[in-house]
């Protein structure tokens, strides 16, 4: 049986995200993004379509690198301005049942004590529906913004995470053990302080010593997704993540990335399957082919050059306002922008021109745009998984929220009939509804586990202030 | 009006226990569900019910182990701890609500002003400029170590980097995107007009910040500014910076020097001292008759955990009141916690505050007002207190949830209206337009925040 195809809604707290321009459209709800309306009414409508998140992009720069200015970023608002992701969950967790959240947030800007209690939080708050997207950060700007010199070597940066990560799983594995929290009324014992603990790390990166602010949250360590490509990249993917996200236009290379990483994780001793990939897409559907391609072409006149230029620059860190839009993409490694990005153009078969890359570009970013009927674009979509062993994707959108809603009303029916996309969710946390009923937790195999304390001491101790079993409630009067 | 209008607060924590540990164990407390969404939009509900103007979230950095050297009793006793986010909570509030502010309490010590400023313009995007920011410093030594310092600041410390980070905040927030930057201008594809986005370049003693700020301009661009501060340092930051202030004082003179001496500040300062709302805590318990509210007392105070009252107590102070007997008096020390508290137990009060005080459940353990009684009777209470320590309104203190706040507001709410010194509808606008009639979104020339506007040079 064919694997089933998983979905996650993309997207990012500004008005622009991998189509620049499109916020001209009329249709178009992206000058609503600053509103909570926008985002409940899109968390709905993700859930009807049983997506299994809505995975929000973040980075903490503005794309400065396009003519060495913040200039075509800001008139095009080209992920700029962009909010923060984080505060849109509480609101659309309350008008959802089963949506998972995919938040990025970056370990080079926040001690871990303070980003673990956050996601510990928004677990809470969620019922288990939180995922983290793991990133490092890329951006010089970013950086500096925080009074940071310029951003750390791209190596330097996963192993500064490597460490970020050991910490948050000390704070969320170890902490508290199973059964720390009683919630005893009648005792007047609300934890057991003998289940709980301080941890102490001092490395290379990070020094902290903490009892986790937060109690155990329903899957403690949130769902962790990566998106690195790069070879460092995978290499913590391999040893993190349950999902990563990849984005690029070839199929041949994506498939390398996913059978790379996969044999880096089995290596480390995970079970490959435990890994899932979602690939970035952009859909644009109509109920037949020429209807999809007449669509393609209204949303084409909403392009915005500039504002694709820009994210490009930012993304391989080169400046293309420095050369002819007919030049060939320039093959530079940037080291402190997203490596991969600058290998994906570097190894194409046919030399692209910066004209092609940007154009196909403009709409849905690096990754690939499918147009037509609903069985054309399902056809697309299986050929893709089949060919490079994903799990799924992250989709993006021309126009919002019509990308997501014409996908959901036309494609998944498509998929379902096909038996490729389930009919309803799973019950449980993200991770059980993702992973099966019996992972609510990272399973053993996952570096997580291991700072778990084993049996639990009995519950009777109670550190150096015992109460009596009866406690007087308060002095005697 | 016949006096000046009175503004209330519902205080609250996201955390089982806030400032009467134990309540949690009451059995119609429904405190121990305080990590679910639901318990805090029916939060939100029952205070826009009652025309409440805001709901004070506090939050504590830390846990609290100066009792007894180690975290046991804050952590049997749930005295603020487990303790997580405020800011995660308050979209779901503002989701089911349209007109009340949220004042969230946040320690800037551990963060860094770019990101802060972009969650707090996020926040206030979110909520229609419905957005407050109680500025504390952080004073728990654990919440340092958490953050990998080998101890928190020194408190003077605290408010001078308070003030440098303010400054950083300020110049994101009021002057890196100029209004009418934003022009979203379809025909020429034009956003933003980039001539009109200041880069900030902050160069501090304690933060740096160099970049324009990540959000767009927000309803109230600068959050409505809370301060609880007041000790002599806390108070001059407060009178240049708050536009709200939290504070206690177990007698109306003590409370009303506090007040008093801000308002001289503020002053000083060049503000006007009545353009900073004063909200004294309260803890009011009000049922219908005076003898039923004396009842709900008795009962709610055996509830009372005396350990993790203590253990509260400590951390505030920074004194271990487990190394006392019960009988034994607070004494006067200069600690790096909460110094006012500190100086209003001891050196600015008559009582001699013994460590039993501490575990009362009334006015010497609330050191602020505690009134029980009828509706009436406690109109009459909340107004004198008013009158004689001049505060413009109180924060409700949470006991025992939901049923304290709703009894306030079924009971307390209409008696005051018909005292014609409480609102009978919302006005219109931001939060900041609401507590300030007629003064706008954006802080007022006269604050120093306002002096940031105009960056471009």
């Amino acid at each position: 049986m064919p694997k089933p195809i998983r979905v996650n809604g993309f997207a990012i707290h500004s008005p622009v995200h991998l189509s620049p321009g499109l916020w001209r459209h009329p249709r178009d709800r992206s000058l609503s993004v600053n509103t909570l309306a926008y985002w409940t009414d899109l968390a709905r409508l993700l859930e009807r379509g049983l997506f299994e998140t809505l995975f929000i992009a973040d980075g903490l720069g503005i794309h400065d690198v396009y003519g060495g200015s913040a200039e075509a970023a800001l008139r095009r608002a080209a992920q700029v301005p962009k909010h923060d992701p984080m505060l849109l969950v509480s609101a659309m967790a309350a008008a959802t049942e089963h949506l998972g959240f995919g938040v990025t947030a970056s370990v080079s800007y926040e001690p871990p004590f303070t980003l673990a209690r956050r996601f510990s939080t928004l677990d809470h708050l969620t019922e288990g529906r939180i995922a983290w997207n793991v990133v490092t950060g890329y951006s010089d700007a970013a950086a500096r913004a925080v009074g940071q010199p310029g951003i750390a070597a791209h190596d330097t940066r996963y192993d500064i995470a490597d460490e970020f990560l050991d910490v948050v799983y000390r704070l969320w594995e170890e902490s508290w053990e199973d059964g720390a929290v009683l919630r005893d009324r009648a005792r007047g014992l609300f934890a057991d302080p003998a289940r709980i603990h301080r941890i102490e790390h001092a490395g290379e990166h990070f020094r902290m010593q903490g009892i986790h602010l937060v109690e155990p949250s329903p899957q403690r360590t949130p769902f962790l997704f990566q998106a690195g490509a790069s070879d460092r990249g995978r290499d913590f993917a391999a040893a993190h993540a349950e999902a990563v996200f990849l984005s690029d236009a070839s199929r041949t290379a994506i498939a390398a990335t996913v059978a790379d990483t996969r044999a880096r994780a089995a290596a480390r001793g995970r079970d490959p399957s435990d890994i899932l990939f979602f690939a970035l897409v952009t859909v644009i559907v109509g109920r037949t082919e020429a209807e999809a391609h007449d669509k393609h072409r209204d949303y084409l006149a909403y392009v915005d050059p500039e504002g694709a230029l820009a994210l490009f620059s930012g993304w391989t860190g080169i400046d293309l306002s420095a050369y002819a839009l007919d030049d060939p993409f320039p093959v530079l490694r940037r080291d402190n922008a997203i490596a991969s990005v600058a290998e994906s153009f570097g190894r194409a078969e046919r030399r692209r021109s910066i004209r092609e890359i940007v154009q196909e570009g403009a709409i849905g970013g690096r990754g690939p745009v499918l147009i037509g009927s609903p069985q054309q674009v399902a056809d697309g979509l299986e050929a893709w998984m089949d060919e490079t062993g994903i799990d799924g994707f992250n989709l993006s959108f021309a126009v919002t929220p019509e990308g997501y809603g014409e996908f959901i009303d036309l494609v998944v029916p498509e998929l379902q009939r096909r038996g490729r996309y389930k009919t309803a969710y799973a019950p449980g946390s993200l991770r059980q509804k993702v992973f099966g009923e019996a992972r609510r937790l990272l399973p053993p195999s996952h570096p997580a586990a291991r700072f778990r304390r084993a049996a639990p001491p009995p519950a009777a101790a109670r550190g150096s202030a015992p109460l009596p079993a009866e406690a007087p409630l308060s002095y005697p009067a | 009006m016949s006096r000046r209008e009175l503004r209330l607060n519902a205080f609250h924590m996201h955390s089982p226990g806030h400032t009467w540990a134990g309540m949690w164990r009451h059995p119609r407390d429904a405190s121990v569900r305080y990590t679910s969404l639901d318990y805090w939009t029916s939060l939100a509900r029952t205070a826009e019910r009652g025309l409440l103007d805001g709901i004070f979230l506090a939050d504590v950095f830390g846990t609290y182990d100066v009792y007894g050297g180690n975290a046991d009793a804050a952590l049997a006793g749930a005295a603020q701890a487990p303790n997580a986010d405020p800011l995660l909570v308050v979209p779901a509030m503002a989701l089911v609500t349209s007109q009340v502010g949220f004042g969230v309490t946040a320690n800037l010590t551990y963060e860094h002003p770019y990101q802060f400023a972009r969650r707090f313009s996020t926040l206030d995007h979110l909520t229609d400029g419905r957005i407050g920011w109680n500025i504390v410093t952080g004073y728990l030594e654990s919440g340092a170590r958490g953050m990998g310092l080998p101890q928190a600041r020194a408190h003077d410390t605290r408010y001078e980097a308070g003030e440098d980070f303010l400054e950083a905040a300020y110049k994101l927030w009021e002057g890196s995107w100029e209004d009418g930057a934003v022009v979203h201008d379809r025909a020429g594809s034009v956003y933003t007009r980039p001539d009109k986005v200041h880069r900030v370049r902050h160069e501090g003693p304690y933060y740096r910040v160099d970049a324009r700020h990540l959000a767009e301009p927000s309803p109230q661009r600068t959050p409505v500014l809370y301060q609880a501060g007041t000790s002599s340092r806390g108070r001059a930051f407060a009178a240049r910076h708050a536009e709200c202030i939290f504070l206690n004082g177990h007698t109306k003179a003590i409370a009303g020097r506090s007040v008093r001496s801000i308002r001289e500040a503020a002053r000083d300062h060049g503000r006007d001292p009545y353009d900073i709302l004063m909200f004294l805590g309260a803890t009011v318990i009000v049922a219908p008759t005076r003898a039923e509210a004396l009842d709900l007392r008795d009962e709610y105070a055996r509830y009372l955990d005396v350990q993790g009252q203590l253990a509260l107590v400590s951390g505030w102070t920074g004194i271990d009141l487990s190394t006392l007997g019960p009988e034994e008096a607070l004494a006067y020390v200069k600690t790096n916690a909460m110094q006012s508290l500190v100086e209003n137990l001891t050196l600015n009060t008559e009582h001699r505050f013994t460590v039993r005080d501490f575990a009362q459940f009334g006015p010497l353990g609330a050191r602020a007002p505690f009134i029980v009684g009828a509706p009436g009777e406690v109109a009459d209470e909340l107004l004198s207190w008013a009158e004689e320590a001049d505060v413009d309104g109180f924060n409700l203190t949470r006991v025992v949830v939901p049923e304290t706040l709703e009894a306030f507001v079924d009971l307390v709410v209409p008696e005051l209206q018909d005292r014609g010194v409480f609102k009978t509808r919302y006005r219109e606008g931001t939060l900041r337009e609401k507590l300030f009639p007629g003064t706008g979104a954006r802080l007022k020339p006269s604050h120093p925040g306002a002096g940031f506007r105009r960056l471009a040079a």
